[in-house]
This record gives structure tokens, C-alpha cells and sequence, in this order.
């Protein structure tokens, strides 16, 4: 999923030395011409991959991208809902053993990027952050062992005990003081955590959740702090692949259901033949057993459309999700419509309310979507 | 529109008229005129280009950086950035390693290794933004691989160099060799410029190449107004020894440096123009006397006072315009030339600047020529307004002037012991200002010049009864004739005088300067070998040696004993301070001390105390100069004191220097570098093969200088005769220009006494004669301004030894007169004089006696 990123990685390798946060795909594509399309001597995603944890959880350096993404829902105690995204990439610059053995501490060949958000519901309000950083000298990084930890500067999230983790971000006037507590154990998406993304080999990857993160701590907006309680979910991933043929983006849901199941669901469509769009999701049942679903197994229907103001993109805004062998109909609706993020690349990412049944008993939710490739500027990117 | 207040439309004709009839006249004072502004504008732009050069190299490293943090002599724990970027302080942070190499391959010179982060990169400095045109390969090579850089493109081009080259590149002596990863094309010429000396290298590669693992030089911040909370959060999480602070308080204290050495130049550069008035006023004064029929026939004719004034105000203006305007494109080209002299001054002797290209500054320019403008417009003010004052009916009384100069003699004489008494009231004026002591230089100077008149007149009614019994009639005309013209004699003999005693103050002062220098050195100077890292600049190595080096050198044969220096900056409670940390105990032996705060023979004791020794400039510049002064350095356990035990004589640099023992540097510091060698050989030892061979012994671990005391010395008084070479082309060029004010003059004189050679011719005076008188006259002037330069110019050394470079640059010389500086230059005064007179003496013997006579 969303190995979108890949080429953002890039590209803001590109933005931070054009010192100017590319808004346009001209300085992207500019970019991305002469890219070297074979990564060559990195591993690349295969089935059968055993998984240990913690040390999982932390970075795997033999693999080009990889990335750690935490949403979730927060309310306060009176009521008043937040949603939030922080999300941190790595990207090799070489593979490991294209890497020269450096003294220099600055030099470990590996690029970070972050995301932060905050959508103030009550409010309103939406803001989003981006920085960079090289790793390295322990200015950005991510550990597995002995406890995960992942960083960009100050915002950092960090294990503090078995299956809970402190989060701490700030940017501008916002910030994040959070502690998440997992108590299911990390979901692996796909086949036992492999996850195809086409047909091409190796065109796959790593695929690991927790899918539901009890959440308690503070969140700051506006010069105020909240103390708040929800619900997170975090996605790793990490692969080595280029992008499939014709692929423009990707919708992507993370939802948390009020009978203790999740559910997880993509589609990566294809520039001109709906037919190729590629359909995949995970159903975590409240026991942990999974099931993988494909494209025969749920149907998602977009029920409405929302355009930017900002940046004139038409999104989806509004999706109606069945799962007619779990007789489950869902209907989607973003808690605030704007939630796009304008950084270095444009995407709508944000807080969603679940409504909905199964087998006609109401069910309920909330959850994230990510929709990418909707900018009018990123047209033919894909 | 003409100004029609001011003179009728006519007058402007008639005014030009006249400067168009006497071209050589004319001619001579534009000439005049453009040399002053010349000297002046290259000067100028010669500062102006150092200056700028050094902003350029300063703005390539800190861009837009508003504060710094700066470490110790050994940099800073990279930590301290990482903690700080994690702190989450919410401004633009960047680190930065930098450091002055050396490319044989480009072009034999400085450049600046500059180390960064590209990812902090973007608030700071604007070139990184070149960057954006590079390809992917580039960067990634870049970031990935060891010992790579990216170079200006047109840099790379002039050495023809492109992307993937390896070229050598010097860091610390040690030779090692950096590749090309990708070339900058940045869109604005002042980046390219600031970009020309820089080698742009991932800080990675910055700590490898330089060999800092672990640390940082600097961490460069942007903080806006109103974020003081920042700095201070920022300021609190720092460890002892370093210091955040403003950006400009470091280049500001380097440019303050700079500064005295550069008034020095300017005021030296106005000399010139000054020589270059008193051509101007005589010039116009004698036109003025000319014409006094004119202007009396004007004034019959109902021209009023005030257009009289104007019509010769204006003639002056016009040839200060045209003169400045010369002046200005003279300057330039002069400037050219010069600019690389100042800028290796500057390098000597206090930084080195990799930027060497930089435009003419339009301030120069304009500058020069407002000033030759407004000098010259000053200078024609007195003769138009003695024109406006010639009353109709007393046009033909021509010697109305005249007789007007010879009354005045004794009140100029006097006005000119005003002066000079004004002069050395403006030395006693506290605060010890740079400034006053240039504006008592310039009393004391018109003071002299002043006295002109009077000597000319003294010194001729004394010669004259000698001249008459050498040379008969001529020789008692010859007096006469001079005094007779005095009003524009008198001037011209000032004007040389004034640019020959200049040249005699200055070369006591270098003389002095010179030898203090070599005394010092012989003082100071005690090892027999010297052993250094090459510097970029001509100051105090600071490069450390290998300490295999160190090891190598110690226990070579022949080797009695060593001493080990660490030379250093260090941060001062006022600034930065240059330390020699050295374990010699027998310093006090080896330097000459102004003060001495200790018992005799207890120095060493009480530095390996705490104390430490200052020289001369720091104390002055520090108000060190008391016993029980202190001096507060930022160390690694925080700030401490260290009382001055010792104030000595040092000469190596104008911002002072700071002994303190090794043992108590390692203790506040925790260095163990070395940056020099001082060897005592045993007896016997011949110390110039000695040296050679160490150095081919020690060659292939770093490059290194290996020098023989006798060879030190040479090296140091090479720099210093370096330095001064600026100055013996400034003396010249102020005499060139009183030159053109003595010939001028005596062409003057000569077409005002047409009638009367003529007269002379007819009654039987024969060629030879003729030639005898002109050379008798200006003989006589060279003499009498050769004489009167004489007192003049041991008064500038006097000022210039005690006054100016003790106010500019904290050193006190030892006066040396040599009689020798006396003696050259009355003979430069009188050759010169007698060079000048050979033109008007060939017109006048060319011109036949009877056209002459039948001239009215």
C-alpha cells in the first residue's frame, strides 16, 4: 500500500535542495527523469517472510522504502473530536551494499521524511506539517531493538513498555503528547504480512498493522491543549519496487468498527481501464483471526465528491462499502471535507465516520482514508 | 536652462575661451586633478573589493544565518546540534564544518571546504538552491560517496575540470584528492562570485576529509525578532565553552581589524588629491592674475562682482569635472592593479579570502568623483573670489596681488604655527581616536606648507648675495624673480614640499618600522628550526601537526631540545583572542616586555600559575595594560579568569596575542594539539641542512614548513616589505602629481615674463644664460621645498610612529633615523624641480626676442 511514496521520497530529496516545497508536478518530473528504474541490490518482498517483534517494528535498511503511519480518532472527554496523522518515511539511497563504509557518523545513506495533521473537527480546522532530515549522527532514524522507536527530530514515537509506545510531535501550533497501547498484537496484512500491489514480481511488500491502538494523552491546537482518548491505527510497511504500469492512485481505508473488528481496504487504480484496478483489504476479526479479501469479496462505491478549493482537485467524499459474505454495508463520510494536505505532494488524507450494519444489526465506527493522485497536477504521473 | 542669476551667457564663453587658448595649462591641471582622484577611487576600490571579498567569503559560509554557536579551538560535540534539533525549538538550525584549503589544480589558491547538512540547508544559503538543477546521480553521489564536492560549473570549466574529475586539494598539509560529484549553476553573478572559492561537500565528507569526526565548527540559527525566549531555551542547553551570539559580532570584529589598515590607505590615497589642490589653486590663482585687465575692463563694462566670481568659479569646475571624470577611469584601471596587493596585505595579515572576482562598487566611483569635484570647486573659490575683488580702476595695477602675498607672508606664517599648534592639540584629545590623529597629521602638515612662503622669502634674500657672487647678475635675479612671484611660488614650492616630506615621514616610519621588526625578531626568535603547517594566510599556523610529526621531530639527531607551541583563537569575554599555548620556560628571556606585572625571573612560575603574557596591540585594545588586569576566556569548565602577568612587544599582528603555558591551556581546554615546533639544535649543528633534511623526512606524512631561524626571518620581513609596497606606489604618485604642480608653475612664470625675456634677449641675454636663469629659479624652488621638507618629514615619522600606528594598530616602533631618507629625498625635491624646469627653459630660448616684444 501506498508505495505512492516512493517516488515522494525522491522528489523531496529534490524539494529540499530546490529549497522551495514543490507544489507542481513540472518540478517533479523534472526530477524524476533519469531515475534509475532498477533498484539495483536491494532485497525485494517474497512470501514466506518470518516476522519478530519488536525488532520488525523497527527499520530494515536492505529494503528502499519503508514507511511508519499513524492515524487515529481523539475526543475529548466533553466531546469534541480530533483527528490525527503522523506518518515518518525512510528512503535508501543505495542499497546497503552499494553504500561505502563511512567514519562519519552523518553518512548512513538513508533519507527521512514526516507528515504531521491535525483535524479539529469541532472546529474545523485542518493543518499540515512536513520535514526532512538526513538519518544518521541520530537525527532521524528507527529502531526495533531493544525497544521500536522511530524519529524525525522531536517528533518521535518510542516503546515504553510491552505493547505501548509514548508520541510526541509539535509544528507550529500544533502538537501531539500521546500514549498508545496495543493490546491484539501486530496484524499481518495480506498473505501472513506479504502484500501484492500488481502482477508484476516483486511487485509487493511487507505489509504490518496494529490496528487498534488504545489512545490517551493531550493534543494542542491553536495555543490550547486538550486531554483526549481514541482510538489509533498504525500501517509499516516496507518493499523495493517501481510503480506498476498506468497506476494513478490509490483509495485507502483504515477502519475501526464498533463489534472490535477492523477493516482494511485499497483500490489502486489504473490510469484508463477501470478493469485493472487492483482491489485488496484485510478483515480483522475481534478474536485477531484475519481474512483477506479480494476484489470479489467487497464492493466500494464512491457516493459523493468534494473539490478543493486550494489546489482545484475533485475527490471522492463519500463511499458506500459492502461485504455482502459478511453481510456488512457500510457507509463512509469524512468528519471535515478539506482534510487535503499540500506538501511537497498533494493528498487528501483524513478522519472518517462509519455508520452502517451487519446482518441488520447497526454497526458503527470511525476510521482514516487516504486518496491519492486526484490532484489535477498528478495526472499522468502514474 | 543656463543660470542666468549666476553670469550672463558670454562670461561662460569667455571663461572657456581662455582654458581652450592655454592647453597646456589646461591640460596640466586636469592631469593634476584626475591623478588625486585616480589615487583616491583605486584606493577606494582596492578597500572596497577587499571588503566586499571578505563579506563574499563571509556570506558563502553564514548566508543568512542571524546567530551562531561556536565551539572551542577544537570545535564542537555534534551532539550538541542533534539535541538541540530535538529539542524541537521550532527555528531553522544548521550545522556546518568549514574549513580553508588549499587546490593546485584550482588555480593555486585558498578555498573554502564547506561542510553542510543539505537537508537544513534551504533557510540558509541561498546557493544551495543551485542545486535543484542537478541530477539525481549527482546528489546521490553527494550524499553517498566519500571525498566527493560540487564546484561552481565555471570554476570546474576555467581548470577544466567536469563531473567525475578527481583533482588534489591540500587540507592541513596532508594532500588528498576529491571528486567532482556535480557543478553548481546558481542564477544570480553574487552567488557565483561567493561560490568561486567554495568547495561544497556533504558534512559527512567535511568531518573525513578535515579529520573532525564527531564535530561541528559552528551551528548556524535563524531567529527573528521577539523569539528571545528561543535563543535563550537554545543558549541554556549549551555546554561550557561554547557560545551563541550574533552573527555579525564575528565579521564585525574581523572588519574592525581591517578597518585601521584600510583608513591607513585611504588617507595615504588622499594625499595625492591633496598635492593635487595645491595645483589647482596656484593654477587658477595665476589665471587670475593674468587676466586682472580683463577683469577690470569686465567690470568697466558693467559685468557686477558676483559674475566676475562665478565666470572663474565655473573654470574651475570645469576642470574639476573633467579631471575627476579622467580621474574616475584612471582609477579604475588602477584600482585593478592594486586591489591585489591590499587583498594580499589583508590575507597576511588577517584572513584569508577565497573570493577573488568582485565588481567595481559604483560608491568608489562616485565617491572619487564628488570629492575631485568639490576639492577643485574649493580650491578655485579663493582665486574667484580675488578676482571679484580687482576694483575697475585698479585693473592695470598689476601687481596688485603681489604685493597683496608678500603682506600676508608673515600672517601666513603664523596661521601656520596655528595650525601645527592645533596639530599636536588634536594628538591630546582623548579617546585616542584613529581620526583625530589623521586630522593633527593634516594640521601639522598645512602647518608646514603654510611656513611656504616665509622660507622662500627667507631663504632667497640669504641667497641671494652667495648667488650673486657665484652667478653675477642672474644669479641675484634669479632670488628676486621667485620672490617677486611669490603668491604662486610659494604654492608650488608648498606642493612639493608637502609630497616630499610625506615621503620622508613614511620612510623613517617604514625604516623604524623595519628595523623594530628585525630587532624584535632577533628577540623572539630564539629556536634554530621552526617547524609548521603551511597557512593559507600569513598569520600564526594554526593547523595542527601530526603527532607523529611532533614525535619524528623530537628525537631526531642533533636535536637538543623542543618546545611546542598550540596557537589557537579562542573566545574572549571581548571577542575573539589568538593564544600561543607553549611550554618554553625560558620565555621571559625571549621577548621584550613593556610591562612586567611579576618579580624578574617569576614570569614562567606564574604562567604555569594561570597567568598569561599579552602582547602590546591586545593589551591596548583590551585595556590590559595595568598590573592586575584580568582576561576572561570561555573554557570548557565555562568562563574563567586569567590575570596578565606581562605585557610584550609583538609585531606578528595588529589584533594581539595571548602566551599562556600549555600545561594551563590543556588543563582549561583539553587539547593536546600541536601547532608548532621550536628546535634548539646542539653546537655545530648548521641549522639550514638540518632543516632541509627533516623536512624531506617528515614530507610524506604532511606537508610542512621546515624552516631555519634565518630563513623564518627572511619569510616574516618579506611579508612586511609586502605589505608597505602599496605604500611606496602611493608616495610616488603624490610626488608625480607635484611634479606636474612645480612644472605647471614654471610654465606659468614663464608666459607671464615673456615680455620681459624678450627684453632681456634684445639686450644681449644669450641662451645659455637664459637656460641658467629658468634652472637657477627652479633649482632654487626644488631647494627651498627639499629644505623645508626636511623638519616637515621628521615631524609626519614622529607622528607617524607615535600617533598613527600605535592608534591604528597597537604597535610602538622604535624611532630609527637614518640620514640617508633625508638626503634622497632633497635630491628627489631638487631633481625633480630642474625636470620641471626644462620645458619652460626650451620655449622660452626658442622664442625670438623681437615676436616677443612686438607680442602687445
Amino acid at each position: 500500500m501506498r508505495r505512492w511514496w516512493l517516488l515522494v521520497m525522491i522528489v523531496a530529496v529534490l524539494g529540499v535542495w530546490l529549497g522551495l516545497r514543490p507544489r507542481t508536478v513540472q518540478t517533479a518530473q523534472g526530477g524524476l527523469v533519469g531515475l534509475p528504474a532498477n533498484p539495483a541490490g536491494f532485497a525485494q518482498a517474497e512470501p514466506g517472510r518470518t516476522f519478530t517483534f519488536p525488532r520488525d517494528h523497527g527499520p530494515h535498511p536492505e529494503f528502499q522504502t519503508e514507511w511508519w503511519y499513524y492515524t487515529g480518532n481523539l475526543k475529548t472527554e466533553d466531546g469534541r473530536e480530533f483527528g490525527y496523522q503522523l506518518t515518518f518515511f525512510r528512503r535508501g539511497l543505495a542499497a546497503l551494499t552499494e553504500i561505502p563504509e563511512r567514519a562519519s557518523a552523518w553518512a548512513d545513506g538513508q533519507v527521512y521524511m514526516a507528515h504531521l495533521a491535525l483535524s479539529d473537527v469541532g472546529a474545523g480546522g485542518f493543518s499540515a506539517f512536513e520535514r526532512f532530515s538526513r538519518g544518521g549522527a541520530g537525527l532521524a532514524g528507527a529502531q526495533g531493538e531493544p525497544g521500536f522507536a522511530v524519529w524525525l527530530e522531536d517528533w518521535r514515537v518510542e516503546q515504553v513498555g510491552e505493547g505501548r509506545y509514548n508520541m510526541n510531535a509539535r509544528a507550529g501550533e500544533v502538537s501531539l503528547a500521546l500514549t498508545l497501547e496495543d493490546s491484539q498484537g501486530p496484524v499481518l496484512q495480506g498473505e501472513e504480512g506479504f502484500s501484492r500491489k500488481g502482477h508484476g514480481q516483486g511487485n509487493a511488500s511487507y505489509y504490518i498493522s496494529q490496528t487498534r491502538l488504545r489512545t490517551a494523552g493531550t493534543v494542542g491546537v491553536g495555543g490550547e491543549t486538550f486531554a483526549v482518548m481514541g482510538e489509533s491505527w498504525m500501517d509499516h510497511e516496507f518493499s523495493t519496487s517501481a510503480l506498476g504500469e498506468g497506476q494513478v492512485g490509490w483509495d485507502w481505508f483504515a477502519l475501526q468498527l464498533s463489534d472490535g473488528s477492523e477493516l482494511m481496504l485499497f483500490s489502486l487504480r489504473h490510469a484508463d481501464d477501470p478493469q485493472k484496478t487492483v482491489y485488496s483489504g484485510t478483515l480483522i476479526r475481534p478474536d485477531g483471526s484475519t481474512r483477506v479479501l479480494g476484489r470479489e469479496d467487497f464492493s466500494l462505491e464512491a457516493t459523493d465528491t468534494w473539490r478543493s478549493p486550494h489546489s482545484g482537485a475533485e475527490y471522492p467524499s463519500g463511499w458506500v462499502v459492502r461485504l455482502p459474505e459478511e453481510g456488512v454495508e457500510l457507509r463512509i463520510e469524512p468528519k471535515i471535507a478539506d482534510q487535503e494536505l499540500r506538501l511537497s505532494f498533494v493528498y487528501w488524507e483524513g478522519a472518517v465516520r462509519v455508520s452502517g450494519s451487519r446482518y441488520g444489526q447497526p454497526l458503527s465506527g470511525q476510521g482514516y482514508v487516504e486518496l491519492t493522485g486526484y490532484a489535477s497536477s498528478m495526472q499522468g504521473q502514474f | 536652462m543656463r543660470p542666468k542669476v549666476w553670469m550672463p551667457a558670454g562670461l561662460w564663453l569667455v571663461g572657456w575661451r581662455y582654458l581652450a587658448r592655454h592647453r597646456w595649462q589646461s591640460l596640466l591641471m586636469v592631469l593634476g586633478i584626475a591623478l588625486g582622484v585616480a589615487v583616491m577611487v583605486a584606493i577606494d576600490l582596492a578597500n572596497a573589493s577587499a571588503s566586499r571579498a571578505f563579506e563574499l567569503s563571509t556570506e558563502a559560509v553564514v548566508g543568512r544565518a542571524t546567530h551562531q554557536i561556536r565551539g572551542g579551538p577544537e570545535g564542537m560535540d555534534e551532539e550538541i546540534y542533534v539535541r538541540l534539533r530535538r529539542a524541537g525549538l521550532g527555528i531553522p538550525l544548521a550545522p556546518v564544518v568549514s574549513e580553508t584549503v588549499f587546490s593546485e589544480t584550482l588555480g593555486n589558491r585558498p578555498l573554502q571546504l564547506l561542510g553542510v547538512d543539505a537537508f537544513a540547508e534551504a533557510p540558509f544559503r541561498s546557493y544551495v538552491s543551485a542545486g535543484g538543477a542537478l541530477p539525481v546521480e549527482s546528489l546521490s553521489t553527494f550524499f553517498l560517496q566519500p571525498r566527493t564536492v560540487l564546484l561552481l560549473g565555471e570554476t570546474a570549466e576555467r581548470y577544466g575540470l567536469g563531473v567525475g574529475d578527481r583533482f588534489r586539494v591540500e587540507v592541513a598539509g596532508r594532500q588528498t584528492e576529491m571528486v567532482i560529484a556535480g557543478l553548481l549553476d546558481p542564477p544570480d553573478a553574487l552567488t557565483r562570485r561567493a561560490l568561486d572559492g567554495v568547495l561544497l561537500a556533504d558534512i559527512a565528507t567535511a568531518q573525513e576529509v578535515t579529520g573532525r569526526l564527531g564535530r561541528l565548527d559552528s551551528i548556524d540559527l535563524i531567529v527573528t525578532e521577539g523569539q528571545t525566549a528561543v535563543l535563550m531555551q537554545a543558549a541554556g542547553m549549551l555546554p561550557a565553552g561554547t557560545r551563541l551570539g550574533p552573527v555579525a559580532e564575528r565579521s564585525q570584529a574581523v572588519e574592525q581589524m581591517t578597518a585601521a589598515f584600510q583608513l591607513n590607505l585611504s588617507a595615504l590615497s588622499l594625499l595625492a588629491l591633496v598635492v593635487g589642490l595645491f595645483l589647482i589653486y596656484n593654477t587658477m590663482t595665476f589665471s587670475v592674475v593674468q587676466r586682472r585687465e580683463l577683469f577690470g575692463t569686465l567690470r568697466c563694462l558693467g559685468t557686477t562682482r558676483r559674475e566676475v566670481f562665478w565666470m572663474v568659479l565655473s573654470e574651475g569646475v570645469t576642470v574639476g569635472v573633467l579631471g575627476a571624470a579622467l580621474g574616475m577611469l584612471l582609477g579604475v584601471w588602477m584600482g585593478r592593479q592594486t586591489v591585489g596587493m591590499v587583498t594580499q596585505t589583508i590575507n597576511d595579515l588577517y584572513f584569508a579570502t577565497t573570493v577573488r572576482e568582485v565588481g567595481v562598487p559604483a560608491a568608489s566611483l562616485v565617491k572619487g568623483g564628488v570629492v575631485g569635484v568639490l576639492a577643485t570647486t574649493a580650491a578655485a573659490l579663493l582665486p574667484a573670489w580675488e578676482a571679484a575683488s580687482v576694483a575697475p580702476r585698479l585693473a592695470l595695477s598689476r601687481s596688485g596681488l603681489e604685493s597683496k602675498a608678500r603682506r600676508a607672508v608673515v600672517w601666513t606664517a603664523l596661521a601656520g604655527i596655528g595650525a601645527m599648534l592645533l596639530g599636536v592639540a588634536a594628538f591630546q584629545l582623548p579617546g585616542n581616536g584613529i581620526l583625530t590623529g589623521f586630522g593633527g597629521l593634516t594640521a601639522v602638515l598645512v602647518g608646514f606648507a603654510l611656513l611656504a612662503a616665509i622660507s622662500l622669502v627667507g631663504l632667497m634674500r640669504g641667497a641671494a648675495p652667495l648667488l650673486g657672487r657665484l652667478s653675477g647678475f642672474l644669479g641675484q635675479m634669479a632670488p628676486r624673480n621667485l620672490v617677486n612671484a611669490l603668491s604662486r611660488t610659494s604654492v608650488a614650492v608648498a606642493a612639493l614640499m608637502v609630497a616630499v616630506a610625506v615621503t620622508i615621514g613614511m620612510t623613517l616610519m617604514i625604516d623604524s618600522f623595519r628595523h623594530t621588526v628585525q630587532v624584535w625578531l632577533a628577540s623572539t626568535l630564539m629556536g634554530d628550526v621552526y617547524v609548521s603547517v603551511p597557512s593559507t594566510t600569513g598569520t600564526t599556523p594554526m593547523t595542527a601537526l601530526d603527532p607523529q610529526v611532533v614525535e619524528t621531530a623530537r628525537s631526531w639527531p642533533g636535536v637538543e631540545r623542543m618546545y611546542v607551541t598550540r596557537s589557537t583563537i579562542l573566545d574572549g569575554e571581548q571577542g575573539n583572542v589568538h593564544v600561543s599555548a607553549m611550554d618554553n620556560p625560558g620565555i621571559e628571556n625571549e621577548r621584550y616586555y613593556q610591562a612586567l606585572f611579576v618579580p624578574r625571573g617569576q614570569l614562567w612560575s606564574a604562567m604555569q600559575a594561570g597567568s598569561v603574557a599579552v602582547s602590546e596591540p591586545l593589551a591596548r585594545r583590551l585595556g590590559l595594560m595595568e598590573a592586575g588586569a584580568v582576561l576572561r576566556l570561555n573554557t570548557r569548565q565555562g568562563w574563567a579568569a586569567f590575570p596578565v602577568a606581562a605585557v610584550f612587544y609583538d609585531y606578528a599582528s595588529s589584533e594581539g596575542s595571548l602566551l599562556m603555558s600549555r600545561g594551563v591551556y590543556q588543563r582549561y581546554w583539553a587539547d593536546e594539539s600541536v601547532t608548532a615546533l621550536d628546535l634548539r639544535l646542539g653546537a655545530g649543528v648548521e641549522a639550514d641542512g638540518w632543516a632541509r633534511e627533516l623536512q624531506s623526512a617528515l614530507g610524506g606524512q604532511q606537508r610542512l614548513l621546515v624552516r631555519s631561524n634565518q630563513t623564518l626571518r627572511a619569510d616574516v620581513l618579506a611579508v612586511f616589505d609586502r605589505t608597505f609596497a602599496i605604500t611606496l606606489a602611493l608616495r610616488l604618485l603624490a610626488t608625480v602629481v607635484a611634479f606636474i604642480g612645480v612644472l605647471n608653475t614654471l610654465l606659468l612664470l614663464q608666459f607671464e615674463k615673456q615680455r620681459e625675456v624678450g627684453i632681456l634677449r634684445a639686450l644681449g641675454l644669450s641662451g645659455g644664460q637664459l637656460w641658467k636663469l629658468v634652472m637657477l629659479e627652479t633649482g632654487l624652488m626644488g631647494m627651498t621645498a627639499g629644505l623645508l621638507a626636511m623638519p616637515t618629514g621628521y615631524a609626519l615619522a614622529l607622528v607617524l610612529v607615535y600617533v598613527i600606528n600605535q592608534r591604528s594598530f597597537g604597535w610602538t616602533l622604535q624611532l630609527d633615523i637614518r640620514p640617508e631618507a633625508f638626503l634622497t629625498a632633497f635630491g628627489w625635491a631638487l631633481l625633480a624641480a630642474l625636470l620641471a624646469g626644462i620645458l619652460p627653459a626650451y620655449r622660452l630660448g626658442r622664442m625670438p626676442a623681437a615676436e616677443v616684444i612686438r607680442y602687445e
